[in-house]
């Protein structure tokens, strides 16, 4: 092969691979994920009520009579107020906490735990395999509800039955996905490298194959986040969720609410309905984009 | 294929076993809600609650009431609720037909919404249609189906002074148009959720298979664009197939939450009260009941494989 001399890729004329600053990384992600990044913009803005919302709710969402029952949305009450007197804004702000801090707690716990069983049956093989996958199709074959039942009669109501409910209904979810990519990852090169310098299973289990697979797992969780929160919201509705008096979508939406609402006064049941919606929307929607960007094998 | 019926069938007493075992030890967990409690008042003495646990064979030892309970099971006495002392089947058949008219009105919609949509959204891909039936798909996924139903009763109420009708089953054979008044508008709301995920399922799917050569060879050969559709049909039936069960599971909380909406007396309201009260017997039932209901189903469901795909062989 010649020799160039002096032939740096400077004198060539060739610059070097600029970065694109953050502004413009940013703009490129919005006209490439547009629905992603307007699901994570709403996300963060639900997080964000639901982190601070008692400090920002225009009225305390609890106290009774700051307006008159029943009123419709006004300039003062942008949501109006419900039978109680209550300020229904105030209410749906209040009530992202408790919504969002059942469903995530939920597919943490049950999508974290599921993702390890799925990794784990891939890895191992053999039995441990073969019990996990069939608890797997046995679970499927329970009502999820009937579970929840089952769970409440013998530990009672309250948010932990609630989020071991939800959690064990995300546990089998991405399962089969994960056990999939896990086999194709024991037989990388790298495995076999790591055993031939006398890596233990389960160190290349622990710090090599799990750190891995860690990507697929979020994008498993955040698909997973969306039906946490629609079966948080069917479960306060209900009267299976948290207890009556706390702001919460789904309890704001039900018994006596409804009959009001049939009268004419709508804006009681229609914003905490929005606000659910929205959200799940939000969850979906980001989750369908971070598939997309990290795990185009995915798509549906 | 019937030896492969066969065996998944005996799987099925094994589960069973284990099913009704983890339920009757469950609600009787030390800490778990005592029926008796919920069963007496502020003026209960103590030895009347006594007599209350001795009626209902609580005060034996559990493993003991485990062997009863069986022994009955076996010989087809299916228990008296612990509330009413009413035997437990009738009370059951009363509610079955709520339920089973729920379910079927709701899978119908929920495929034929969703096969039509999804079929025309990939047939027409990045077409006008194509994003419609992509945008009900998002937004069908995220809205609460008790949202939908809320707003059933709610707008036509408001907008055109009309009440939907609530609650009071009627038979479908005694009286189909009151019937189908009651039935056919929620079931149609609830199904938008399902068929959502249906019309992504066929689109993928079809989009799949229309990638395959024998499409291509299909088209080659200049066949119509309707048969080239049947043939990419019938191998994209069995991930529809496939979510039909997990469908099935996820519409006995719809079916619920349309019960408590409409005021219906199905089975799920059954369960509800039952376990609000810990009415062992109701609930140890219902649980083995839908069990081995949806165990079936899904049998049914894989066996019908082999009717789509010849080339599944059973082992």
């Amino acid at each position: 092969m010649a020799t160039m001399e002096g032939s740096s890729a400077l004198e060539m004329g060739w610059t070097a691979y600029k970065r694109p600053g953050f502004g413009r990384r940013m703009a490129r992600l919005a006209r490439q994920q547009p629905a992603g990044v307007f699901g994570l913009i709403v996300l963060s803005v639900f997080v964000f009520l639901g982190i601070f919302g008692p400090a920002i709710t225009p009225y305390d969402p609890k106290e009774l009579s700051v307006c008159e029952p029943l009123g419709g949305p006004s300039l003062g009450h942008l949501f109006g107020c419900n039978r109680n007197g209550q300020d229904v804004l105030s209410r749906v702000i209040a009530g992202a906490r408790i919504s969002l801090m059942i469903s995530s707690a939920a597919v943490f716990i049950g999508a974290g735990a599921g993702a390890f069983l799925g990794v784990l049956s891939g890895y191992a093989g053999r039995w441990v395999d073969y019990l996990i996958q069939r608890s797997g199709e046995a679970y499927a074959a329970f009502p999820a509800l009937v579970l929840f039942f089952l769970l409440r009669t013998a530990f009672g109501p309250g948010i932990k039955t609630i989020v071991i409910a939800i959690a064990i209904g995300a546990l089998f979810g991405g399962n089969r996905i994960l056990r999939g990519a896990t086999i194709i990852e024991r037989n990388m090169v790298y495995v076999e490298a790591a055993r031939s310098v006398g890596c233990s299973g389960p160190r290349i289990f622990f710090r090599h194959v799990i750190i891995n697979l860690l990507p697929l797992t979020v994008v498993l969780m955040s698909g997973a986040l969306g039906g946490a929160i629609l079966a948080e919201s069917g479960l306060a509705f209900l009267g299976l969720g948290v207890a009556p008096g706390t702001p919460s979508w789904g309890i704001d939406m039900s018994g006596d609410n409804i009959s009001v609402a049939r009268l004419g006064y709508w804006h009681v049941v229609v914003f905490p309905g929005i606000a659910i919606s929205l959200v799940v929307l939000a969850a979906n929607l980001l989750g369908d984009s971070l598939r997309d960007i990290w795990d185009p094998r995915l798509r549906r | 294929m019937r030896q492969y019926a066969l065996r998944r069938l005996s799987y099925l007493p094994l589960i069973i076993v284990v099913v009704s075992l983890i339920t009757f030890f469950t609600l009787r967990l030390p800490w778990a809600t005592d029926p008796v409690i919920a069963l007496s008042t502020q003026n209960t003495t103590l030895d009347q609650e006594q007599a209350i646990r001795e009626d209902l064979g609580l005060d034996k030892p559990v493993y003991q009431q485990f062997v009863i309970w069986v022994g009955d099971m076996v010989t087809g006495d299916l228990g008296k609720t612990f509330r009413s002392k009413q035997p437990v089947w009738p009370e059951v058949q009363r509610r079955l037909p709520v339920n089973i008219e729920i379910l079927v009105l709701s899978v119908f919609f929920t495929q034929l919404i969703g096969i039509s949509l999804g079929v025309l959204s990939a047939v027409k891909q990045n077409s006008a249609p194509d994003y419609g039936a992509r945008f009900f798909a998002v937004f069908g996924q995220s809205i609460p189906g008790f949202f939908l139903l809320i707003m059933l009763i709610v707008l036509p109420s408001i907008w055109w002074n009309y009440s939907a009708p609530v609650g009071g089953h009627v038979s479908i054979f005694k009286d189909p148009w009151d019937n189908l008044r009651l039935y056919l508008p929620p079931t149609l709301l609830l199904s938008i959720g399902g068929a959502a995920g249906v019309l992504r399922v066929t689109r993928s799917t079809l989009l799949e298979v229309y990638r395959q050569d024998y499409m291509r060879t299909a088209r080659a050969k200049g066949l119509a664009s309707r048969d080239v559709l049947y043939h990419a049909m019938r191998n994209s039936m069995i991930p529809l197939v496939t979510i039909l069960s997990c469908e099935i599971t996820a519409l006995f909380f719809g079916s619920l939450i349309l019960e408590q909406i409409f005021s219906l007396n199905g089975l799920g309201q059954f369960l509800f009260i039952s376990a609000a009260t810990s009415d062992f017997p109701v609930v140890q039932f219902l649980v083995l009941y839908t069990a081995i209901i949806v165990m079936s189903m899904n049998l049914l469901i894989d066996l019908s494989y082999a009717l789509f795909d010849p080339r599944i062989k059973y082992s």
